[in-house]
């Protein structure tokens, strides 16, 4: 065992040994207070537990969007420059003759 | 009366026919795991009653998706936990940690327990309890919640895995990117020492 190790688990035993004198029990009216609360809350939807991901969604989704713009962006130009290229009249002109 | 086992599926039953009498002895009966769950982690600034309250809307409002694959008291105690780590998340930013804020017993119980001088004497405790949490304090929210359950509640990886909802490697790189942290943070408090 490390010296750390040793001392963050001599630590946290004293720590352990610390009385807690708080009441575990609910104050009074609090049962009735959440209960009432949730009679009149709406019910929850059954993607409500995907709105915590919905930004970080959102932010990788612009990332992805960025990355798609950018790569389409060297392939258009590419593609722009191949099209000057065949439409090029004097080259056009040249192949004629 | 108070020995009785309390019917846990029978109240589930009744909360979900709309009966307020069984909805109030469910937050009775569960307040006491909630409670502990809030006290262990609760964020700065935040009273334990409103963030109590917070948890048990969810519950009345998230009711309907609990499908019983694990107990009751599992499913209550995740949302209790994503409760506490969304509230910490929400603070951003962790106080600084400095010498200067510790009060006398704080430095006196790390002094020794950097040194290994003298054996801990019992009021040592309130204050190694407030010196840990000053150090938790420091560390990621999810982080934070492994090194608390893992050492102060002295549950087993597997506990922890089945209260969070995390796999098994995920809690064990949390704990271990945890006390790296804290390792970093107790090098530091001892230059600080012996300077």
């Amino acid at each position: 065992m490390s010296s750390f190790d040793h001392q963050w688990q001599k630590l946290t035993a004293l720590a352990r040994q610390a009385p807690d004198d708080r009441d575990p029990a609910a104050p009074p009216g609090f049962a009735t207070r959440i209960t009432a609360r949730a009679a009149t809350a709406p019910a929850g939807s059954p993607w409500a537990g995907f709105e915590r991901f919905a930004l970080r969604g959102f932010v990788v989704a612009a990332a992805f969007g960025v990355a798609a713009i950018a790569l389409n962006f060297v392939t258009l130009n590419a593609d722009a420059s191949d099209d000057v290229a065949s439409t090029d009249t004097v080259s056009e002109l040249l192949d004629l003759s | 009366m108070a020995d009785e086992p309390f019917d846990l599926p029978g109240c589930l039953e009744r909360v979900r026919q709309r009966d307020q009498t069984a909805a109030r002895q469910l937050v009775e009966h569960l307040y006491p795991l909630v409670i502990r769950i809030v006290r262990s982690h609760l964020p700065r600034r935040v009273a334990e009653e409103d963030l109590a309250q917070d948890i048990f809307l969810k519950m009345f409002t998230r009711l309907a998706q609990y499908q019983g694959n694990v107990p009751f008291p599992h499913w209550v105690s995740r949302i209790a936990v994503t409760t506490c780590i969304d509230q910490l998340r929400a603070q951003k930013r962790r106080p600084e940690f400095r010498w200067a804020d510790l009060s006398e017993k704080e430095t006196d119980v790390l002094d020794n327990i950097l040194t290994d001088e003298r054996d801990a004497t019992p009021g040592d405790a309130l204050a190694a309890r407030e010196l840990v949490h000053k150090l938790l304090g420091q560390l990621k929210p999810d982080d934070r919640l492994v090194i608390q359950l893992l050492d102060l509640e002295q549950k087993t990886i597997a506990e922890i895995s089945t209260s969070t909802g995390w796999n098994q490697t995920l809690v064990k790189v949390r704990a271990f990117r945890a006390r790296r942290k804290l390792q970093k943070l107790f090098q530091e408090l001892q230059s600080k020492e012996k300077s």
